[in-house]
Parts: C-alpha cells; structure tokens; sequence
C-alpha cells in the first residue's frame, strides 16, 4: 500500500513555510496583476479573510451556529467612520471598530452562550436584525438609509494609496491568522474544542464552560470589528442595509464552504465569498468552473457504481446539484439574478459532499501523499499525590433531598468519608446513586440538605464551584473529548505541569503508547482508564468514580482495582459507585446501600452482605421473612 | 358604557391588529414545533416556505381557480416543499448527529427565495381574496375581514392537527416517534415517516399561513427572512415543546411590534420584540411556557 513521501518536516513547520509563501504570494501580486480592480478584490478578500477567521471562532471551534458576525462587521464599520469624521488618527479608527464590535459581542455572548444550537443562533439573528435596525434608524448619526461618506485618513503621515492600503490589509490579515492559530492550539483551544464534546465534563474538571465561550464570542467580535473598520476604510461609504442577512448568509457558508475549524478554510472561503460576484460576471470563466465541479461530483457516484451499487444520498445530492447549477449557468438568460441560487447550489455541494469544506478535504488528501514527523514525546514524570492540605472530612453530605416531579430520587442521605477513605456506595438501578454523585459534584441542586467538600461548602448547583472545593469525578456514561487526543483530554484538564507531566498521568493508566490517538478512536475500556486520569490531573481532594468497571473486561478490572488501591494510598479519598461485588469488597473501606432515594445501610462490606433490608432490596423479600422482620424492626432500632 | 379618550382607542385599535397578525406567527410557530418535536430540527427557512405558499396561491388564483382551490393547492403544494426539505437538508445531518441541518435549511431557503425572485420577480404583489370589503367594529375598534380570517384560519389549523395527532392512528404514532424514536420503531413504528409526515404538515401550515398573510400585506421576496425570525421567535419564547403556549406569544409579539411601530415610528416596529426575545431567551432558555431540561449524565 502507499504510504506517502516521508519529507521529514514536521506538520506545523511545514504549514508555517507554505503560509508564509502565500503570504509574500499575495503581497507580491499587485505588481503582476495591475489595475484597480483587481486590487479591491484582492483587498475584499483580505478583509473578508479577517471577518472569517473571526467567524470560524464561533462557528467552527465553539460549534454554534453564529448569525451575528455581520451585524458586527457593520458596527465595527460604522464605528471606525464615526470616528474618523470626528477627525480620529487612522489607528484609533481601527480601535473604535474593535470596540464597537468587541463590547455588543461579548455582552451578547453572555446570555446567548448559555443556550445551545437553534436557541443560540436565534439569539443571534435577533442581535443582528436588531443591529441593523439601530443603523437604519438613527439618521441624525449614521444618516440612515442614505448612507456615510467618510475620506479615508493618512497613516501617521503617510498618505496609503490603494495598494499601500492592501498591503496594510495583508499585514492585518496575516497578524489575526497567526494570533488565533496560537490561541486556537493552546489549553484555551483545546478547551474550546473540549467543551464542544461535553460541557458537562469541562464544567465538571474546572476548565470553565462559560468562560471560554464567552471569550471565544469575543476574540472573533474582536476581529468582526477590525474587519469592519479596515472594510469602512477601503470603500469610503457605508449603507446599513449592505450588513444584513445576505452578507450573513453569505459570511456563514463561506465558513462551511472553506472549511471549518482552519484559518486556511476561513480564507479559502473569503477567497470564494470575495470573488463570487465577479465569477458570475465572467459567463465562460464560470460554466467551465461549474462544469469542473460537476465532474468533480460525478467521482463518488461512479465508484459506488463500479463496486455495484446503488449511490447513497450523500454522493448522489452534490452532483444533482451540481448539474442544476450547470444547467442554470448554461440556459438561464440571466446568471447574475441568479447568484444567490446558485451559491446556494455550490454550498448544497460542498456541504453534504465535503462535510470538512475545502481545506478539510485539501488537508485529508495531504495526509495521503504525504507523511509528517509527528511531535516528539517528552518523557512522562510525576505521579500522584494528595492535593497536600489534609481535612479530617473530604466529604460531608448532610440530610440531602431531591425529586424530580414526584420520584424522591435522593431521600434525606446523610453521608461522609473520612481521610484516606474509599467509601463504596452501591444499590439496585435507579436507587439514586447516581443522582446523589450529580448533587455532591453540584450538577444538580438539592432541594434541601448541605454538601461540604474539603471543609468548603460549595454553591449549590454548580460543577465549578464543586470542583473549586477539590471535587473531581468521572460519569457514568462517558463523557469524552472526542475531538481531542488522550494526551490533550489530559493536558487541558491539568491547571499546573506541561505535556510530560500529562505523559505521567497516561504512564499510570497505562495509555502512554496511545497517547496521540484522539479520543474516538479509543476502546470504551480505555476511555474509562483516560476519564479516571482526567480527574486525577486536577488534583483532587475527593474523587467521585461512577461504575468505573461498567462494561469492562476481566483483566481490565484488575488492573483498574489495582489502580484505585494506589490512589487511596496516594491519600485521595474516594467515592465508588459500582455494581461489581467482588471490586467493592476488595476496596472500600466503608460501604452505603442505597434503594429507593434512601440510605438503608452503611458498614463494612461484610456487615452489609449480612443486612436482611440490604438483601431484600436486591433479592426482594419472601412474603414470611418480611413479617417477622416487620415485627422485629422496632427493636432493633 | 364609558368613551375611552380618542389616544387610547388609537393604541388599542394597534393592539388588536398586531395581535390577530400575530396568530399568523404563531400559525408559522406551529410548524416548527411539529418538526422540533418529531425530529429535534427546524426548518430556517420556514419563511421562505411561507412565501412559496403566497405565490402559489397567486398563481393559482391567477389561472382563474376559485380562493379556496387556490388555498388547497397552495397547502399540498407547501407539504410537498416541507417533506422535500427534511428529505434534502435535515435527514442526513441529523442521522450524522450535527447541526449541519441548520445550514442546510438555510441554503435551501436561499435556493429558494432566489428562485421566486427569478420566477416571480422582486416586486410585492396584491393576493387577491373574496373577503368582502369594509371592516366589524367591537366598541370603536374595527377588524377587517382579512385578518379575522387570519385568526380563524390560524386557530382552525392548528385546532385540525392537535386532534388528528390525538385520535388518529399516524397522529398517535408520530407523538410515539417524538417521545422516543428507537422505542417507536421496536413497536413497527416507521420514525422516518412519521418525521416525513410532521415535515409535510408543517410545510403545508406555513404555505396555509402564506396564504391568509397575503391579502392583509402583500406578497414578496422580502417578508421569508422576516417571518422565520418572528416565527421562531414566538416558538422559541413559547417553548418549542409548548403547546398552545406560542399563541399567546403570537399575539403578544404582534401587539407589541405594531404598538412599537405606532409610538416609535414604523422603522423601529420589530426593535422590541427583539429585546424582549434576547431577554426572554437569557431568562429562560427553555421558553415561557416551556418545561424546563434536566441534564443527565
């Protein structure tokens, strides 16, 4: 099989070469390709190039469907010409459009980003109608409908000329690209990425859901401001009615078209916005690219035909398209009137065809003809500890309730762990065990009843907080970071130490040699070692581990029995929840019965086994031993 | 019985016009709640299926076809719209469990409102009705006959298909496929088609919606963006698994965008209900009326 030129780089490095040749590419341009024209183009693309970028932060990292990015492009527009009329230096202009998005775009994101997919984009159309209403009507500053005519200022004390202005553009352009690659790839990135897979879990481990979010929202407001400003700069008049929902249409599938999640898709995707209009214009040029596409389409129904059958929806659609497009471009009498449909066509394509857009596709193909030097390794260290400060109590849980409409699903538990303690807390299903971890680890708010972790009593209802106090827990259903490799889920989980600490972490659970698998390609018995060593990367106080060896195999219990031995002997209490006898009675020092939301036994694992309620919650009772226990209950208590 | 001072007659008359507009939103609304709950999807460009609907109808009426063949012509044609965009936009994303379904409702709408641009043209146009002219008068206030169907036809529809989902054997099965989609097919319940189906229906509410809008404005390219965004939002602060919930939120809406457009000037009409929906939705994430989601781990 082929297996791709090794050429020895490493991807990043040779990424950064090619971005830099692009770069000098397009600086060196305007002296090849002359006239006016082409150069606004070439600035449109650059500008546009900026305002993506900005947008894929939303749409492509944080995952939401993000209809605001226009609006913001005009009040970063409006603001920057505001202030040049008051007579405002050329870089203040810039700042005036990076506030004047940045301040609405983070005060947006603070409501809207508790909401999740149709909710939030609404949020969003809303800000964006509203946005421009605002413009339209506000005649006495922006003069409304009419429109506002600024003169572009001169930079310090030159006067830019239109490809001095480009150049300026460029500069811009290739300063936001390679601030958000370094931003997208740090923790805060891979937090962004990890809190698409599972917020509850990024909540849950401290890395703060909300917090990224927002400034995610508004790094890419930021650059939507920018944009605008250099936008209102280059062309000298602006009308609010240009910000509306088609610009928006058009800046989202630019996105989508380009690629998500890669500055290069976000360009690859302003070239196409940039360029559009002026391609439709030019008949020939744009049936050829049509046809080409159509071809392009044609591929993966003649290999579903070759190997003999019928073609799935997803590779016959682009190239039903495809063919309505060409179809349009060759018959229709006018093709420019027919611009947004057959954008939308194109998009229709390159959506359901190429779910990873352009660069994504680009980049895949890559991978195939070439292979990279992966990033070395470092050397795994460190190991468990005790988080240091000892508390006599690690957990207190006192007189704790919860319903959910009717069902008391916890009922009046009182609970703690001691230092150094693993406290086995088992049951039959829907006993409440696993609700009662959800209200300890602040998912959930107790209807009454006081939890206090390491001697602090957290807010109610709230996972960071809870983990503030030193609770780290692992779910019942997992709650991987798909996106993310086994070797990130731990780094962007760690709040001190770098990668061969992380290394250390994954040493310990035995996945070092997996470490740069991404977490969807992991066995399901693997991602339950990787969730343990994610709590452990926070350093806890109390360690919640719900069924940990659900699902497991044999040898796989025994090494996780083994690991949960270190752990308490490393001095971090735990609390287990696990429907595996044998496990519980070889560890825990302590265990809690519950059934029906109540606590009915707590001693060691033999007096339990011993405990007649106990039996009767998981056998049931026969009918005789139930009466004389009835009888006898009073006197026991 | 007490004269109200000529202001308030005027502010009121407002109130009563937006609202029975309102029901229109909340008809529209209607059919996103269909598809949320059978699919956990909606349609983004439900205005544009809404405006397809209108120039149906034009056109039907046009070729000389009574009002109420045009209106039938138009719904099929809207359930054949609705069912083809689950087909095209939504199933797919949805078997892939992302929300490509978003975009791709989007891209559709666009197809489609370029199309109606090239078909029909840009301009606004009448839709002509048999209403007869002049205007009922409930104590200085005055209704037209349009917009009294527009309530009418709005109650009337969704009242239809709450019953049809209550008592009919597909009604049953649908609410069987939005409860639980796999636990639906272990009983021989087809999900796809039920899902099929609340698409259709939904299509057609709005095509219907078109067509009882069309005589009180006018029909053109530029009332699709508009109407999904009111629309959704009265689902959405209604709850999208709400009920009857969204048309009180349709009357409100429509009460305060025209009371806003009276005391603000018509160029600030939708300003605050927009504010009231950004306010609403950081409120109360999961509607008015809505329950509220519990997470589970």
């Amino acid at each position: 099989m082929f297996t791709g030129v090794d050429l020895g780089l490493r991807e990043n490095t040779a990424e950064r070469i090619v971005r830099i040749v692009l770069f000098i590419a397009l600086g060196a341009l305007p002296a090849f390709w002359h006239g006016q024209y082409a150069l606004g183009l070439l600035t449109l693309m650059a500008v546009y190039g900026v305002l993506l970028i900005g947008l894929d932060a939303t749409v492509g990292y944080l995952g939401q469907v993000n209809l605001a990015q226009a609006a913001l492009f005009g009040l970063g527009a409006y603001a920057s010409a505001l202030a040049v009329q008051a007579g405002a230096y050329f870089p203040l202009a810039l700042l005036a459009g990076i506030i004047a998005a940045l301040l609405p775009g983070a005060a947006l994101a603070l409501p809207a980003l508790r909401l999740e997919g149709p909710q939030f984009a609404l949020s969003t159309l809303s800000f964006a109608t509203l946005s421009v209403i605002v413009l339209n009507e506000s005649e006495t500053i922006t003069h409304g409908a009419l429109g506002l005519s600024i003169v572009r200022p001169s930079l310090f004390t030159v006067a830019l000329d239109a490809r001095g202005f480009y150049w300026l553009c460029l500069v811009l352009l290739f300063m936001s690209w390679w601030v958000s690659q370094i931003l997208l790839k740090s923790r805060f990135g891979l937090s962004i990425e990890a809190l698409r897979d599972s917020p509850t879990a990024t909540d849950a481990l401290g890395i703060g859901t909300l917090r990224h979010k927002v400034l995610a929202f508004a790094w890419g407001s930021a650059l939507a401001g920018l944009a605008g400003a250099l936008h209102a700069l280059n062309f000298g008049y602006l009308q609010p009615a240009a910000f509306g929902y088609d610009l928006m249409v058009m800046l989202l599938l630019g996105v989508v078209f380009g690629g998500r999640r890669s500055q290069w898709g976000a360009f690859a995707g302003a070239a196409v916005v940039a360029m559009l209009p002026n391609l439709l214009s030019n008949r020939t040029l744009f049936s050829g690219l049509v046809s080409s596409g159509c071809v392009l389409t044609l591929v993966p129904i003649l290999r579903s035909l070759i190997s003999r059958r019928v073609p799935a929806f997803k590779e016959a659609a682009p190239a039903v398209a495809m063919a309505v497009a060409l179809a349009l471009s060759l018959f229709a009498s006018n093709v420019e009137e027919w611009r947004k449909g057959i954008f939308a066509l194109f998009l229709f394509a390159a959506v359901v065809g190429l779910p990873d857009g352009l660069a994504g596709a680009f980049a895949s193909a890559l991978h195939r003809l070439i292979r990279f030097t992966p990033d070395p390794l470092p050397p795994a260290t460190g190991g468990i500890r005790s988080a240091g400060i000892s508390v006599s109590k690690p957990l207190q849980v006192f007189k704790l309730s919860k319903s959910f409409g009717g069902v008391r699903a916890v009922d009046n538990v009182s609970l703690d762990i001691g230092q150094n303690e693993i406290l086995g807390l088992i049951g039959p299903n829907g006993s409440g065990k696993t609700t009662f971890i959800n209200l300890v680890s602040g998912l959930y708010a107790p209807d009454s009843g006081s939890v206090e972790i390491a001697g602090t009593r957290p807010l109610p209802g709230s996972l960071m907080s809870a983990f503030s106090a030193g609770a780290a827990r692992t779910f019942q259903n997992l709650q991987p970071f798909s996106g993310l490799t086994a070797l990130e889920s731990i780094l962007v989980c760690q709040h001190d130490g770098g990668k061969s600490e992380a290394m250390g972490w994954l040493r310990m659970v035995a996945l070092e040699e997996k470490a740069r698998q991404r977490c969807s390609e992991l066995s399901y018995g693997d991602l339950r070692f990787l969730e343990i060593a994610r709590a452990l990367a926070t350093r806890p106080r109390l360690l919640m581990l719900d069924e940990p060896a659900a699902g497991m195999s044999k040898p796989d219990i025994a090494r996780l029995v083994d690991l949960i031995a270190s752990i308490k002997c490393a001095g971090v209490p735990i609390l287990l929840i696990e429907h595996h006898q044998d496990v519980v009675a070889e560890l825990c020092d302590r265990v809690a019965v519950m059934d029906g939301g109540r606590l009915i036994a707590l001693g060691t694992s033999a007096q339990v086994r011993r405990n007649p309620k106990v039996i009767e919650a998981y056998l049931g009772a026969d009918e005789e031993q139930t009466s004389v226990q009835g009888t006898s209950e009073p006197q026991l208590c | 019985m007490i004269i109200l001072d000529a202001k308030y007659i005027a502010l009121a008359q407002m109130a009563v016009g937006g609202g029975l507009m309102g029901m229109a939103y909340a008809l529209v609304a209607y059919g996103f709640q269909l598809t949320y709950a059978a699919g956990k999807a909606v349609n983004f460009g439900q205005g544009e299926l809404v405006m397809l609907g209108a120039f149906a109808g034009i056109s039907l009426a046009g070729t000389g076809l009574p009002y109420w063949v045009s209106v039938l012509g138009a719904m099929v044609a809207g359930a054949v719209l609705g069912w083809f965009v689950e087909r095209v936009a939504v199933r797919l994303a949805l078997k892939q469990h992302n929300e490509g379904w978003i975009l791709l409702t989007i891209i559709v709408g666009l197809f489609a409102l370029s199309s109606v641009e090239n078909i029909w043209g840009r301009d606004d146009r009448p839709f002509p009705a048999p209403w007869p002219a002049g205007a009922l008068d409930f104590f200085g206030i005055s209704v037209t006959w349009p917009e009294l169907a527009i309530a009418m036809g709005a109650m009337g529809i969704m009242t239809l298909v709450e019953l049809a989902k209550r008592y009919t054997m597909a009604g049953i099965a649908v609410q069987a496929v939005s409860a639980d989609p796999e636990a639906a097919e272990l009983c021989g319940v087809r999900s796809r088609s039920a899902i099929s189906l609340s698409w259709a229906v939904s299509g057609a509410a709005a095509a219907f919606a078109g067509t009882v809008i069309g005589p009180v404005t006018t029909v053109g390219p530029t009332m699709a963006a508009a109407l999904t965004l009111k629309a959704f939002s009265v689902a959405v602060v209604a709850g999208l698994d709400s009920g009857f919930g969204l048309v009180i939120a349709g009357i409100a809406l429509g009460a305060v965008e025209n009371l806003s457009g009276y005391v603000l000037g018509s160029g600030w009409r939708e300003a605050p209900g927009l504010i009231l929906l950004i306010l609403a939705l950081a409120l109360r994430p999961q509607g008015v009326f809505g329950k509220k989601i519990i997470r589970k781990v």
